[in-house]
């Protein structure tokens, strides 16, 4: 009974924070499309949303591969999983309410390893592993994206130079509908097994599935697409405008170059088997196509609290995570914790949701 | 920097760099073309220059397709992940 309640639980937080992960990151996808006027935004968001829920589907090999590497899986109890996604939830929702693109991948991870290391301590931890999945790529992902996307870009503008503005940028428009619609494939096909992922190991732990014979179920795949869309079509506004607009005030051209250069660096990276975050790689590329044009392009002050948001991802959600599960032991190994906790945050992110919207509007899609 | 190659696949990183620098500034490049492609195949045209004309417009499908099957590879890289 206790075990139940407990997957239970584990399934309605992970679909949660797939929710959280698609309104986070609908930005990485349609800023750069809304901000140079390429498509409308409710439209853009419409479109990410449909892609990402497609894109659930296109493959699911990667679904096994959450926290693998990072930490020793076999000492992850369904309790541990609760911590670590309550923890990457609330790091989201925190870099959402301060517009800063931070990745839902990292924070996952963190929020994980957080909880590991209050469960079991650091000896839980694989070190190279934090540093060689986690670390590196948080380091390659937005430099290497800068470099292609302030290249691509210097092309890009010497071969169009003495063409008239409007045909132009009506083509470069037209240009990140494509490259857009690409990122928001891979987008769902990334970000949802994570979900995926971590559902089934909790049903693995539950004993619904056997552990040598792992396979994703209908249900997880279809409700995790789903939870990734939903979100996605709510649309984090504010990291949009953040994206779209903070960081440089951006032409068809660049944006077209940014997204290019993303899916360019996500794709590759993820052919050769070397993962990296969306958001590092999109935020990146967008400092690079505003500082190749001119470096007082880029809002520096901006891209350092992007940075900064970065850097805190992993100890901040590890944190959460930490703290989440050590209150879930004050009440036991069973179920009643987590209960507690869900009923808690339900509770008390329902009042503080419905003060907020009574005091002053959200930010509109106009807006953004 | 060689404790970072015992925790780091180097030869796939240096193969995600080179790929990325080719697809992105490749890809952005023909597309460009594409577009300055279009533009002239229109202003030859008017003029009555069809010879121009074709060769403009030969280049901007041709670069349209490319960046048309760069899609399709992307797609194919992630339905074979």
């Amino acid at each position: 009974m206790h075990s139940d309640l407990l997957l239970v639980i584990v399934v309605g937080t992970a679909l949660a924070f797939d929710f959280t992960n698609g309104f986070h990151d609908t930005a990485n996808v349609v800023a750069t499309s809304i901000s140079t006027r390429a498509l409308p935004p409710r439209l853009a968001v419409g479109m990410a949303a449909l892609l990402n829920f497609v894109g659930a589907f296109i493959s699911l090999q990667v679904a096994a591969t959450v926290a693998k590497g990072i930490v020793e899986i076999d000492v992850v109890t369904p309790t541990i999983v609760f911590g670590g996604l309550i923890g990457a939830t609330a790091w989201n929702i925190t870099t959402w309410y301060f517009g800063l693109p931070s990745s839902s991948s990292h924070a996952l991870i963190g929020g994980v390893v957080g909880a590991t290391i209050a469960a079991h301590g650091t000896g839980a931890v694989i070190g190279d592993g934090l540093v060689g999945k986690v670390i590196v790529p948080a380091l390659l992902a937005p430099t290497l994206a800068f470099v292609v996307a302030g290249l691509a870009i210097l092309v890009t503008y010497a071969l169009v130079a003495r063409l008239r503005p409007g045909p132009t940028s009506r083509g470069f428009r037209f240009g990140q509908v494509a490259s857009g619609g690409l990122l928001a494939l891979s987008h769902g096909t990334n970000d949802a097994q994570k979900t995926m992922g971590v559902i089934t190991l909790a049903l693995i732990a539950h004993g619904d599935i056997a552990a040598n014979n792992f396979h994703v179920p209908d249900w997880v795949v279809i409700s995790a697409a789903t939870a990734i869309a939903l979100g996605t079509y709510v649309g984090g506004w504010r990291i949009i405008r953040t994206m779209g607009s903070r960081i440089i005030k951006m032409d068809p051209a660049q944006g077209f170059a940014a997204q290019t250069a993303g899916a360019a660096v996500i794709l590759a990276s993820s052919h050769y088997g070397f993962p990296l975050s969306t958001t590092h790689v999109i935020a990146g590329g967008v400092m690079g196509a505003g500082a190749a044009k001119r470096v007082s392009a880029v809002r520096w002050g901006v891209a350092g609290n992007i940075v900064l948001a970065w850097i805190l991802t992993l100890p901040a959600a590890g944190l959460m995570g930490a703290a989440i599960y050590g209150l879930s032991r004050v009440f036991g190994t069973g179920a009643l914790g987590p209960v507690l906790i869900t009923a808690t945050i339900i509770v008390g992110g329902g009042a503080l949701f419905a003060r907020r919207l009574s005091r002053r509007p959200a930010i509109t899609p106009t807006e953004a | 920097m060689r404790v970072l190659a015992t925790v780091v696949d180097t030869s796939a990183l240096a193969k995600v760099v080179l790929s990325s620098l080719l697809a992105g500034i490749g890809i952005t490049a023909v597309f460009a073309v594409a577009i300055l492609s279009a533009t002239r195949f229109a202003e030859m045209r008017r003029e009555g220059r069809m010879t121009e004309a074709v060769g403009f417009a030969a280049l901007g499908i041709t670069g349209l397709a490319v960046c048309t099957a760069a899609v399709v590879v992307g797609i194919v890289i992630m339905a074979s992940k």
